[in-house]
């Protein structure tokens, strides 16, 4: 999977799981200062990505991602 | 637009600025609450809802990332999107992210920022570097920052109405301020208030105080017309030099108003490893409490405690004077509350005739008419209220306590509202124990309805007038400037700008008090034996030997000090068994010779310490001394430098005063000479920060005629 499509399902589930709308969202966006994830998303979006890209992503370091585009880094990494 | 709270009382009052720089915290026109999520129940939520529903006067503004209302108010993405002027915002976003909210709240213009969020300076290096980042922000910005790690602001003002917390219920509207560093206290002492009807005028968790602290919230509260009393709860002192100079603005000279703190964490600071007395005992809390005494601030115990006194002060006249009077139907209680009073200070006097004709007209023949008056237990409320006016009315009483016990016909409430009545019209306080809790406790209710003090016991109250005598007696008692005494500064300097760190020899150390004007016997160090017995034979039997060595602290350790030589033989033979025994017990030490000076004639062995502590500066120490330091601690502490008045209130607070003062037939000291030398060795450090212990070990306080002489020191000098 080539990491545009990566970052385009991203943004998607990003969007979906935090009730955003696809404009809010970019690469440097932060999950919680810019989109306004709380505690809980936080967790729910790591679900949500693993199984979305059927990976399983360590998850202390998955919490650890702050930005969209960490996410879609560390989501490429995986998915090698 | 943002929506406003109640739009028939926008910004009336709110807006009236007091001019003091803490205004945007408690009196702001217009607050966002940065981070809020729609989640109940979580903190973000609770803190903007609270603020929506305690009928804030002002216009609130959420800023949710992501969400286009929180409570039907238009949300924000970013508090830089607010058009209108901010004057406050509440960051309750996760620490990680505070910084770049703060920052926008700078760039936004906004002076006054609560942050709620932990997770900084509490949890560890990393948060301690987060916190600093905070607080770069702030001195860019000129923000005044409260938090972060805390509850939240409250101001019950009405013209306000604030309630920037998470605690569960706005308080109601009182008299006392209450402060605290803990904010899990807050919510308990918010619970039980609410149970005595007891209100708040401000309320405010200040946590890790990486801004606003104490000594700013003191200024404000002063100037608060809202505020009578200030209580304080706190963990850590960090400068106790601007916490004096602070609450002595607010404690004492007009519109004075008393502070009540509870200070914790009492950590015993390495005692075991200090090499001096001053150092061991000179741990954080010793000082704190003289930080407090110096303040005037009356340090309690417990939040019970607190608030028995703040009520006591805050809604009751201050006594012209500490003269009781009691009421009671039970005699029991009666003896119990006088000897309570009594060993809390007060004192129960005896009636003037005319009350006790008084009492004698409107009491029965077996009533007790004598102070505490016993009513019997039959009383109702015709007799309570008679007795309670005739004591009022008594030139011998300044306050009075009533004290009841439910029996089959005490008319509990009657008696209840009788003493409401008489209270309105009173210029002299009352409290009340009406004892047990179910039989009472609407009686207990209409008193507290009326704001009279109420106390389960009668102990507590003889206790909070206590405290309250304490706040009248700090108001007349005389502080001043430090007092400059002249001094030989040049001469200490010459001697410890030349010395390595470590102790002073005891000959230099000698040098350095003297010319402070310490009282030192004349002495003379000698390299050998021969000399000695000339500067014997000079000053005259008996003399002492003391060893000189930098490598010795502890002389009598190695036997280092021979007293009471009497003789040229004595001299020389002591002189030379010294030499020999040391170069066997310590056969490192560079001996420089003895120190030879006459016997200092006997008297009274007191201790005077000097320390620098990390957070206060300079303190000092005086006590008992000698060899009984450490067994008893009797001693007392400082901040350095010291006014003469305040010497003479440290060398009063010792037990070991009644004996300076000639307790059991003994000599008086010349206690002013000892004063001086307080005053003199706080001088002394204050002039050196190279001085990080001195002890004068004993210094013995002679009789007036004789005076008082160092007969051992120890200066320890830092790099």
């Amino acid at each position: 999977m080539d990491k545009n499509e990566v970052q385009q399902r991203v943004v998607r589930v990003t969007c979906q799981v935090l009730g955003v709308d696809e404009d809010m969202v970019q690469l440097d966006s932060h999950f919680v200062f810019d989109l306004g994830a709380e505690s809980t998303q936080s967790v729910e979006l790591v679900a949500a990505f693993e199984a979305e890209f059927d990976i399983e992503m360590e998850e202390d370091a998955a919490l650890a991602v702050q930005t969209v585009g960490a996410a879609v880094d560390f989501i490429a990494e995986c998915l090698e | 637009m943002a929506t406003t709270v109640m739009p028939e009382l926008l910004q009336p009052d709110a807006s009236e600025s007091t001019g003091h720089p803490l205004d945007g915290i408690f009196r702001p026109r217009s607050v966002a609450v940065v981070g809020v999520t729609p989640t109940r129940g979580t903190v973000p939520y609770d803190i903007f809802y609270n603020i929506l529903s305690s009928g804030y006067t002002g216009t609130l503004y959420p800023v949710a990332p992501g969400k286009r209302s929180i409570c039907a108010v238009r949300a924000y993405r970013y508090v830089v999107d607010i058009e209108d002027p901010v004057d406050m915002a509440v960051i309750v976003f996760p620490a990680d992210v505070v910084e770049r909210a703060l920052e926008q709240c700078g760039r936004q213009g906004i002076k006054s920022v609560i942050v709620i969020s932990a997770g900084f300076r509490e949890v560890g290096p990393k948060g301690a570097q987060r916190e600093q980042r905070l607080k770069d922000i702030c001195a860019e910005y000129g923000i005044s920052l409260v938090g972060p790690n805390c509850l939240g602001v409250i101001n019950t003002d009405p013209a306000v109405r604030l309630n920037a917390s998470f605690a569960r219920k706005m308080p109601a509207a009182g008299r006392i301020a209450f402060l605290s560093q803990s904010g899990a206290l807050c919510t308990a002492v918010l619970d039980y208030a609410r149970a005595k009807q007891i209100g708040f005028s401000k309320f405010v968790s200040f946590g890790n105080k990486a801004g606003v602290t104490e000594i700013e919230l003191f200024d404000y509260l002063h100037r608060d017309e809202q505020t009578d009393v200030i209580l304080l709860y706190l963990e850590e002192l960090r400068d106790g030099r601007g916490l004096i100079e602070a609450a002595q603005r607010v404690t004492r000279g007009d519109n004075a108003k008393p502070i009540l703190a509870i200070k914790s964490g009492r950590t015993p600071q390495g005692a075991d490893a200090a090499a001096s007395h001053t150092g061991s005992l000179a741990g954080e809390d010793p000082v704190c409490d003289a930080v407090f005494r110096e303040a005037g601030i009356i340090r309690i115990g417990s939040i019970e405690e607190m608030f028995n006194a703040a009520i006591m002060y805050a809604y009751q006249p201050m006594p012209e004077g500490n003269r009781l009077a009691i009421v009671t139907n039970a005699g029991g209680p009666g003896v119990m509350a006088t000897d309570a009073a009594v060993s809390a200070g007060l004192s129960i006097p005896r009636f003037a005739e005319s009350t006790t004709a008084s009492l004698r007209a409107s009491l029965p023949a077996a009533a007790n008419l004598k102070n505490p008056v016993d009513v019997i237990g039959d009383a109702r409320a015709d007799r309570y209220t008679a007795a309670l006016e005739a004591v009022l009315a008594d030139p011998n009483v300044d306050q009075a306590l009533v004290i009841l016990t439910p029996q089959s016909m005490t008319d509990i409430d009657a008696i209840a509202r009788g003493i409401c009545r008489i209270h309105e019209q009173a210029a002299k306080p009352i409290a009340c124990s009406f004892m047990g809790a179910a039989d009472v406790h609407s009686g207990v209710r209409l008193l507290q309805a009326a704001h009279i003090p109420h106390y389960i016991l009668p102990e507590w109250a003889g206790d909070a007038m206590a405290s309250v005598q304490q706040i009248r007696l700090w108001r007349r008692q005389p502080i001043g400037q430090p007092t400059l005494l002249p001094v030989d500064h040049q001469a200490a300097r010459a001697i410890i700008d030349s010395s390595s760190p470590g102790y002073l020899s005891e000959d230099q150390a000698l040098v350095v008090l003297e010319a402070y004007g310490l009282p030192i016997p004349t002495y003379r160090l000698c390299p050998s034996a021969d000399e000695a017995v000339a500067f014997a034979e000079q000053i005259g039997y008996p003399v002492v030997l003391r060893a000189i060595s930098p490598q010795i602290v502890h002389k009598s350790e190695v036997k280092g000090v021979t007293l009471n030589l009497t003789d040229a033989d004595a001299v020389r033979g002591a002189f030379d068994r010294m030499h020999h025994h040391l170069a066997s017990v310590a056969p490192e030490a560079e001996i420089h010779g003895m120190l030879v000076r006459g016997m200092i004639p006997d008297g009274y062995e007191v201790i005077l310490g000097a320390k620098r502590d990390p957070s206060f500066g300079p303190t000092l120490m005086f006590g008992l001394g000698g060899i009984y330091v450490g067994l008893f601690k009797d001693v007392t502490f400082g901040l350095a430098p010291i006014a003469q008045a305040t010497a003479a209130r440290m060398v009063r607070q010792v037990k070991a005063y009644q004996l300076l003062e000639g307790a059991r037939g003994g000599a008086r000291a010349d206690i002013e000479s000892i004063e001086q030398c307080l005053v003199r060795v706080g001088q002394l450090i204050t002039d050196f920060d190279r001085i990080v212990e001195l002890d004068i070990n004993p210094l013995i306080a002679g009789e007036l005629e004789i005076g008082n002489a160092v007969a051992d020191v120890r200066i320890r000098l830092g790099d």
